[in-house]
């Protein structure tokens, strides 16, 4: 075969007139009710990043409060309900769907040579979940608001706390959870059943692993923590007496639970981002991604290793100590794996010739920052350690290296990766540099304070760090990190503001973007900008997707093709 | 082989010291064994974080992108190599488990000689008594100095958690459970005591100080908490109230404003002007002597509505008001009863000292 109309594009110079699945047909309903991948994914993407505006405006007032010491929110309940809603919706509403649901929905079938993923119907009826529950959630404000943290512990969940948003928050967090659930089927399944010809399990892009491995975590962990908020609703309704001490219940049971999910979800949020690091850091080096089968095999292994290492969140819960000892022990095994993908990523850049536009600014500030939460982690891994460490704002730091540092930032890197490819038009490289430098820093600034802050003894969840019963030294001390971390918690809101506002223009006034402006070898650079409805007209057979060998650079397109005189696999 | 000296001359050049730049001054015996342990984490740690991101700076500039190359070539792995990266932090952190384990038996293995003091925590305070049936309410934690001290920690209604940082100790509170932590002060001087495990409102007020003394003057301090009471005279009950408001203040004012419970300002009124307060199930009582002191007692037993009917929750614990004894339930009672005497021209409650209301040449009650 040689190449169909979409395996070897040389776009015309003219605005393309083809039909790609933007304009395939018309109308909200053609978006609302579309069985289109491409656009499920651009519907999640949109519903997602709202959602982070949200989850961000949260995190911004919550900072607001903390800049000085002091009371900026009169009752100390509006703060508790700012912060409880900036964990519920960055955790649930968009960390966790953000890159299987959003950019793994658009790019997956495409890396795959299909139309489609394997049920297509159901992958729209998750969307209409995480809407359902993004309503629930929001709607909580409105019965009251949730003033219990994103971890909802019993018994203040269950009985200790007045306000009524707390059930439409569990109802929130077990809808999402089908939508979750359904989402990592869809995938596991698609990537069983429609892998093109050549596609060997070895051969896949790495990304499509990291998905995989989530997915087995999606259907596996997920219906524990269905199970556990519906209980808790109960508990909290009828007393029903399993968690509440007050009727009988034990708390620590819920946490067991609780973190039983909650753990496997930290790599339902991180190991997909490792799958876009992946490929950025290969595909902007322009070298074959190094130790292809060591990367592939720690997503599995960091997927099997995460469901018992819940207990590292309880060593002081009052689970007993032998657990205590058992579970650091486990622990410190998922340092490996990461510690192996690391290291990988530095080898893949060796001897590369590496570009730094933003994707890859993205994907070396994750490096670093994944680093930072990487090796924090030993020390709350360590017993020790982690025991004073434990509910302070070092885990707070920790985590949001892991979180944000982690997965939203490979997430926008991921956007900026495959933007030409979903909306077929380039953004400013100079304004996506600009935005990377202030993100990059306002994020340093607001976390790295926070570990000295957490190891100095500041808790947790505290609205005021003053007050009768503070010294005053404490108050001084902490107010200085505090101020710092506030500074760079705005300069990174308006780096992520000006992200948007860079990518909105392209929209209207962006470059026309090449099908493939990187110089990726995987599948989806080798249909158009933006794709077709059908993505490809006949699956192509694929080689090693990291051999960019068979690339050159075209000047006019301003961008790869194909080389003429190298045959597509599956040619003869 | 190499990386076992590195790392153990990295854990000789940290050396025992504590504090400094990440911790506060540490207080207790084992806070210098736990900065050792995160020292020498935070070592390894730098020099990972070096070594990685001086080799990504150090490529991402001597193999940055010059011309349109498709493929550089390269190797695409090297098993010897990747299995070498995979061996050190093995090495690594089995070493960085044992040291974070060794700390751990001393922090959760108290001596058995170890002096008990009772914690109970509810919303937002915490109370501690003392082996000689005294208590202090305030969030203030006595102890001696070179003596083990084992705190038995419970708690009234919903998780919390004391946390010492000069201590380097944490333990959560759980309702229904008893735990423990416990230390050995090795300086005089006060400490930062807090709630660590989030517990509603007024978490970040749920805030103390540990003060440690020599043992001579805990025994005084001790002695003191325990009959002070008995001290102040009948006339000055009400001062001595004022003090004690402060175990309830958090869902009570004085100022009319309810909060959880009734303001103590309308309790003040209905009790001056012999008027009734609302139930919640519907009937109503005569606030006098005999209705605060069971409500004080048993608040359970006569759940209070506001004007417009509305229930308040039933959150106030039983144990609250018993825990109190007679005199001290009576000098609460006494301060609701004058409370216009205890405000300012402004309206605001007058500071009392402890000293200025105990008499000590008071003949023993």
């Amino acid at each position: 075969m040689t190449t169909s109309d979409t395996s070897n594009p040389i776009p015309s110079q003219d605005p393309p007139q083809v039909d790609n699945y933007l304009t395939h047909s018309t109308g909200i309903m053609s978006w609302l009710g579309t069985l289109d991948h491409k656009r499920i994914g651009v519907m999640y993407l949109c519903s997602i990043l709202t959602a982070f505006f949200f989850g961000g405006l949260f995190a911004m007032l919550v900072r607001a409060e903390l800049m000085f010491p002091g009371k900026l929110f009169e009752n100390p309940d509006t703060y508790n309900v700012m912060f409880t809603m900036h964990g519920v919706i960055m955790v649930f509403l968009v960390i966790i769907p953000s890159v299987p649901a959003a950019l793994g929905n658009f790019v997956l079938p495409i890396m795959l040579g299909a139309k489609d993923v394997a049920f297509p119907r159901l992958n729209l009826f998750s969307y209409y979940l995480w809407v359902t529950g993004a309503v629930l959630a929001v709607s909580s404000v409105f019965f009251g608001g949730v003033d219990t943290g994103w971890t909802i512990y019993v018994p203040y969940s269950s009985s200790g706390s007045n306000m009524d948003g707390i059930l439409p928050v569990t109802f929130a967090i077990f809808v999402l959870g089908f939508s979750s659930i359904f989402t990592g089927i869809n995938f596991i399944v698609t990537i069983h059943r429609l892998r093109p010809p050549g596609m060997t399990w070895f051969r896949m892009p790495l990304f499509l692993w990291a998905i995989y491995a989530t997915g087995i975590l999606q259907v596996m962990a997920t219906p524990v923590i269905g199970i556990t908020v519906l209980l808790l609703a109960m508990e909290r309704m009828f007393h029903i007496g399993i968690f509440d001490p007050a009727y009988g219940g034990d708390p620590v049971l819920f946490q067991h639970f609780f973190w039983f999910y909650s753990h496997p979800a930290v790599y339902i949020m991180i190991l997909p981002a490792m799958g876009i690091i992946s490929e950025l850091i290969s595909v902007h080096s322009h070298k074959h991604i190094f130790g292809y089968k060591f990367i592939a095999f720690s997503s599995v292994a960091i997927a099997i290793f995460s469901f018992i290492v819940w207990g590292h969140h309880m060593f002081v819960s009052s689970q007993s100590p032998l657990m205590n000892v058992i579970f650091s022990a486990i622990t410190f095994s998922v340092a490996i794996p990461s510690a192996i993908k690391v290291f990988n990523w530095i080898a893949t850049l060796y001897k590369g010739s590496i570009s730094l536009n933003t994707p890859m600014l993205y994907a070396l500030a994750f490096i670093v920052l994944f680093t930072i939460s990487g090796l924090t982690g030993l020390h709350l891994g360590a017993l020790a350690t982690d025991i004073h460490l434990h509910d302070t704002y070092f885990v707070v730091a920790h985590f949001h290296y892991t979180m944000m540092g982690g997965s939203i930032i490979a997430m926008i890197g991921g956007l900026h990766h495959w933007w030409p490819k979903m909306t077929g038009k380039m953004y400013s490289e100079f304004w996506g540099r600009i935005a990377f430098t202030m993100v990059f820093i306002g994020f340093n600034l607001t976390f790295f304070t926070q570990f000295m802050l957490g190891s100095k003894g500041m808790p947790r969840r505290y609205q005021d760090y003053s007050g009768e019963n503070w010294s005053l030294a404490q108050t001084e001390l902490f107010a200085q990190y505090h101020w710092w971390s506030s500074i760079g918690a705005f300069l990174t809101g308006f780096g992520f503001i000006l992200v948007a506002i860079y990518l909105l223009h392209s929209l209207f006034k962006g470059k026309r973007a090449p099908a493939n402006p990187w110089g990726g070898r995987s599948l989806e650079w080798q249909c158009a900008s933006p794709p077709p409805h059908d993505n490809f007209s006949k699956p192509p057979t694929v080689g090693d997707c990291y051999d960019y060998s068979v690339l050159e650079w075209d000047e006019s397109e301003q961008g790869y093709r194909w080389r003429a005189d190298v045959k597509h696999p599956g040619e003869e | 082989m190499s990386l076992l000296l590195l790392a153990s001359s990295l854990i000789a050049q940290t050396g025992r010291t504590g504090g400094g730049f990440w911790f506060p001054e540490p207080g207790s015996s084992v806070a210098t064994e736990v900065d050792f342990v995160f020292n020498v984490i935070t070592q390894i740690c730098i020099f990972f974080f070096v070594l990685i991101v001086a080799l990504m700076v150090i490529f991402c500039f001597k193999y940055r992108r010059k011309e349109h190359v498709a493929d550089t070539g390269g190797a695409t792995h090297n098993t010897i190599l990747e299995l070498t990266w995979t061996g050190i932090p093995i090495i690594l952190v089995i070493l960085i488990f044992f040291l974070g384990l060794q700390g751990y038996v001393r922090i959760i293995t108290p001596p058995e000689n170890s002096y008990e003091i009772e914690a109970m925590a509810r919303q937002w305070s915490w109370t501690f008594t003392y082996p000689n049936g005294a208590q202090d309410f305030d969030s203030v934690l006595h102890v001696p100095v070179g003596v083990p001290v084992k705190i038995n920690l419970r708690s009234d209604d919903v998780l919390h958690a004391l946390f010492i940082p000069a201590f380097r100790v944490k333990m959560d509170a759980v309702p229904g459970k008893n735990t423990f932590i416990w230390f050995q002060a090795i300086q005089e001087g006060e400490y930062p005591l807090y709630c660590a495990e989030y517990c509603g409102t007024e978490h970040s007020q749920m805030v103390g100080k540990v003060i440690a003394y020599n043992a001579v003057e805990f025994e005084e301090v001790i002695e003191e908490l325990n009959t002070w009471i008995d001290k102040v005279p009948d006339e000055k009950l009400h001062m001595a109230g004022r003090l004690l408001y402060n175990l309830c203040s958090a869902c009570h004012t004085t100022d009319g404003k309810a909060l959880i419970g009734p303001s103590f300002l309308e309790t003040h009124n209905k009790f001056k002007d012999g008027g009734t307060r609302k139930l919640a199930d519907g009937s109503s009582v005569k606030v006098d002597e005999q209705y605060l002191l069971k409500s004080i007692l048993s608040p359970g037993d006569q759940i209070a509505a506001s004007d417009s009917d509305k229930a308040y929750p039933r959150s106030m614990p039983p144990g609250l008001g018993r825990q109190l004894g007679d005199r001290k339930v009576l000098a609460l009672i006494e301060f609701i009863k004058r409370l216009p005497e205890l405000k300012d021209s402004d309206g605001k409650l007058i500071s009392v000292k402890r000293s200025e209301i105990v008499e000590e040449a008071a003949e023993p009650q």
